[in-house]
């Protein structure tokens, strides 16, 4: 076993801990914690915003560097820039609108996507990196805190001031040896251009920030200062869902708004339930069952989904007045057991798209935990499928629609498909998403006396489909 | 009362609900501009809902099993043997459907043509599982016309030993015409059906219909 893998039962290996919930039970983001690093070139920004990410030790951290917004040049700028002649290092060099777009969707928490800078042309590439799940986000450039708009936004404004002979014998060896400049070239480029903004525009916004760290990187105490108060604010603000989903919200199938669609109690519906629910069911027929009540389900939700009118004419010459879809269908599936019901759309919806979500609950506080999301890119324009053969606490199809709402998915636009929910489940997603609607085959009633460890009628409908007990 | 609506509010007619969901998947099986690949596949997802909607009408009895979490679940358990039986040609098409949700499903053909010179159906061939005087059938035929065949088919069965209840007839579209006439016929009969369509032409072709579902299905037009 490597190091940092995590054993968690005898079945299970997980190798990190995953992102817990970043919104509320009532299913509203969070602020993103937002930090702040500016400083003069080569002072040392990038180096302590990479301590600063070692030391918090998440994965849910992301530095978005100012050299992503550098701005599209003008025709006579950029014959400048390829004669070295341009001044980069002007607060005009940047293009802070969109800058601030970028910062404004991480901060909300929905996914956006971060230009990219192409230093060989001088001009911003075609190229964007999609960023999705940062519960801290980390600005730094020599004008992080120079934008009023920006600076609102910031939670901690840092700024690094190392002494400027320091900075200058680092720009020195860092242009020569990593971008092959000749040594005096730098020097020119620092007289004409770095100096004089430095002095004019960056050591002003040094008013702006709440910490100064003299010496960048080599003080260790300042940093660590920084350090302790960043995780404490984190700490405050670590929410916990299961608890209040649970405990404060319970009810009964009675009070459940109607955005619950439960599937007509056929007796093909109740028989096959009742296999799926006896635990002497061998696993071939818990498979099968499973697979043939999901096609029902799949069938069910699709019928969620608008329609328009389309008048066709048959083969008899005559006209039939039917209806056809409106627009794309997305499924995403939570893995692992939603996977199970992917198979059934596949079989049915021949030309939808397919996302995947990896949720593992925490074995011992039951928070659920992200580790995984792969979406369609154009999925905010789609109608969208959920897929979990069960809805036990809710905590985990909340989170599900959480990051469908942060790719841009319209609330109304997602139909969660389930075979088996708990009330108290169903209700603590009509609570958070009242628009969303739920189609369930079953509604157990069969509740343990634990909140934490309600389970379902199936057992763990995973383990039973793919044969993983403990 | 229109003929459809007769039909429609007969007791042992059951067609499936109808949502603009089924409206959607009829609106390509019924188009003649539709491909032979979508026919089939918009077909037999229609076809899997028949089957699951005809299987309903077969007896359960109640059960109580203990889940896994060792609570008891009250439910119930299938009761009752089945079979399948398609008139042949086009009533195959539905025989993957039926076995998709029954794994080994017994199944029977029928083959009945219309005779030239009475221009009644005749029975040509028929091949039955053994014990199908104590099973349930599910007869199967896309169509339902005049109810011709079917009709003849149904003679078969019971020559054969098969109670008229035990006998669900399934189909994708029926002329309400010969749907009437079969319910009149067979007094115990159930039909389970996905629409009911308006009328019958002079050649007995379903109106509006969808053209010849056999010749569709297995690429045989003209």
């Amino acid at each position: 076993m490597s190091s940092g893998a995590k054993l968690t039962s005898s079945t299970l290996l997980l190798k990190s801990d995953g992102r817990p919930p970043w919104y509320t039970p009532g299913g509203k983001n969070l602020p993103v914690y937002m930090v702040g690093i500016a400083g003069g070139s080569a002072s040392g920004k990038t180096s302590v915003a990479k301590r600063i990410v070692e030391s918090l030790d998440v994965p849910w951290v992301v530095i978005v560097s100012m050299d992503s917004f550098y701005r599209q040049l003008l025709p006579e700028e950029s014959k400048r820039a390829f004669e070295s002649n341009h001044d980069f290092d002007h607060p005009t060099s940047f293009d802070y609108a969109t800058a601030m777009r970028v910062l404004k969707d991480l901060k909300e928490g929905k996914a956006t996507r971060v230009p990219q800078y192409d230093f060989t042309t001088h001009s911003p590439s075609k190229e964007t990196q999609n960023v999705y799940g940062a519960s801290v986000v980390i600005f730094e450039g020599i004008f992080a805190l120079y934008d009023a708009a920006i600076l609102e936004m910031m939670d901690v404004k840092i700024f690094v001031d190392t002494d400027s002979d320091i900075c200058l014998a680092r720009r020195i060896k860092r242009d020569v040896a990593e971008r092959g400049r000749d040594p005096l070239g730098v020097l020119q480029q620092y007289d004409r251009f770095v100096k004089p903004a430095y002095d004019g525009f960056v050591r002003p916004t040094m008013n702006n920030a709440d910490v100064i760290i003299p010496r960048g990187l080599d003080n260790q105490v300042a940093i660590d200062l920084m350090i302790q108060h960043i995780k404490r604010q984190l700490d405050e603000r670590n929410a916990t869902i299961m608890r209040p989903v649970l405990v404060d919200k319970y009810c009964s199938s009675t009070g459940l708004r109607d955005t619950l669609v439960t599937l007509p109690q056929s007796n093909q519906v109740r028989a096959m339930q009742t296999i799926l629910c006896d635990r002497t069911t061998s696993r071939d027929d818990f498979i099968f069952y499973s697979d043939r009540l999901s096609r029902l389900i799949i069938e069910h939700g699709l019928g969620q989904l608008p329609l328009q009118h389309k008048v066709v004419e048959t083969p008899m010459e005559l006209p039939y007045e039917g209806y056809e879809p409106l627009s794309v269908v997305t499924g995403v599936t939570v893995l692992r057991a939603g996977g199970v019901m992917e198979k059934a759309l596949r079989s049915v919806a021949r030309l939808a798209n397919y996302g995947k979500i990896l949720i593992v609950g925490d074995q011992k506080t039951h928070e659920p935990r992200l580790h995984y999301v792969k979406l369609p890119p154009s999925i905010k324009d789609h109608q969208v499928l959920l897929m979990d053969p069960t809805i036990v606490s809710g905590a985990n199809a909340m989170m599900a629609i959480r990051i469908c709402l942060d790719h841009g998915v319209l609330e109304e636009h997602i139909v969660f498909l389930s075979l088996l929910a708990t009330p108290q489940g169903v209700h603590a997603i009509q609570v958070a998403f009242p628009k969303v609607r739920i189609v369930v085959a079953l509604l157990d009633a069969h509740i343990g006396k634990d909140e934490l460890l309600i389970k379902s009628g199936y057992g763990l409908f995973g383990d039973r489909y793919f044969g993983t007990e403990d | 009362m229109s003929l459809s609506l007769q039909a429609a509010e007969h007791p042992r007619l059951h067609q499936l609900p109808q949502t603009n969901q089924l409206k959607a998947l009829m609106t390509i099986i019924r188009d003649k501009n539709t491909t032979r690949g979508d026919f089939v596949f918009y077909s037999d997802r229609v076809i899997r809902l028949l089957v699951e909607e005809g299987l309903n009408y077969l007896p359960v009895v109640h059960k109580e099993v203990i889940t896994p979490m060792g609570i008891p679940f009250e439910g119930v358990s299938f009761e009752g043997r089945i079979c399948g039986v398609s008139i042949m040609r086009a009533g195959e098409s539905m025989e993957q459907g039926l076995r998709d949700v029954c794994t080994s499903v017994r199944i029977g053909k029928v083959l009945i043509q219309r005779d030239e010179r009475t221009a009644q159906p005749k029975l040509y061939y028929s091949k039955l599982p053994k014990d199908i005087a104590n099973r349930w059938v599910l007869l199967l035929d896309p169509m339902l016309a005049t109810g011709g065949s079917a009709m003849k088919c149904i003679e078969v069965l019971m020559e054969a030993g098969v109670r008229e209840e035990r006998i669900l007839f399934v189909n994708l579209i029926c002329a309400p015409e010969g749907a009437l006439k079969m319910l009149e016929r067979f007094p115990k009969l159930q039909i389970i059906t996905a629409e009911i369509d308006e009328s019958m032409d002079a050649n007995k072709f379903i109106l509006p219909g969808l053209g010849d579902f056999g010749d569709r299905y297995f690429g045989t037009e003209d």
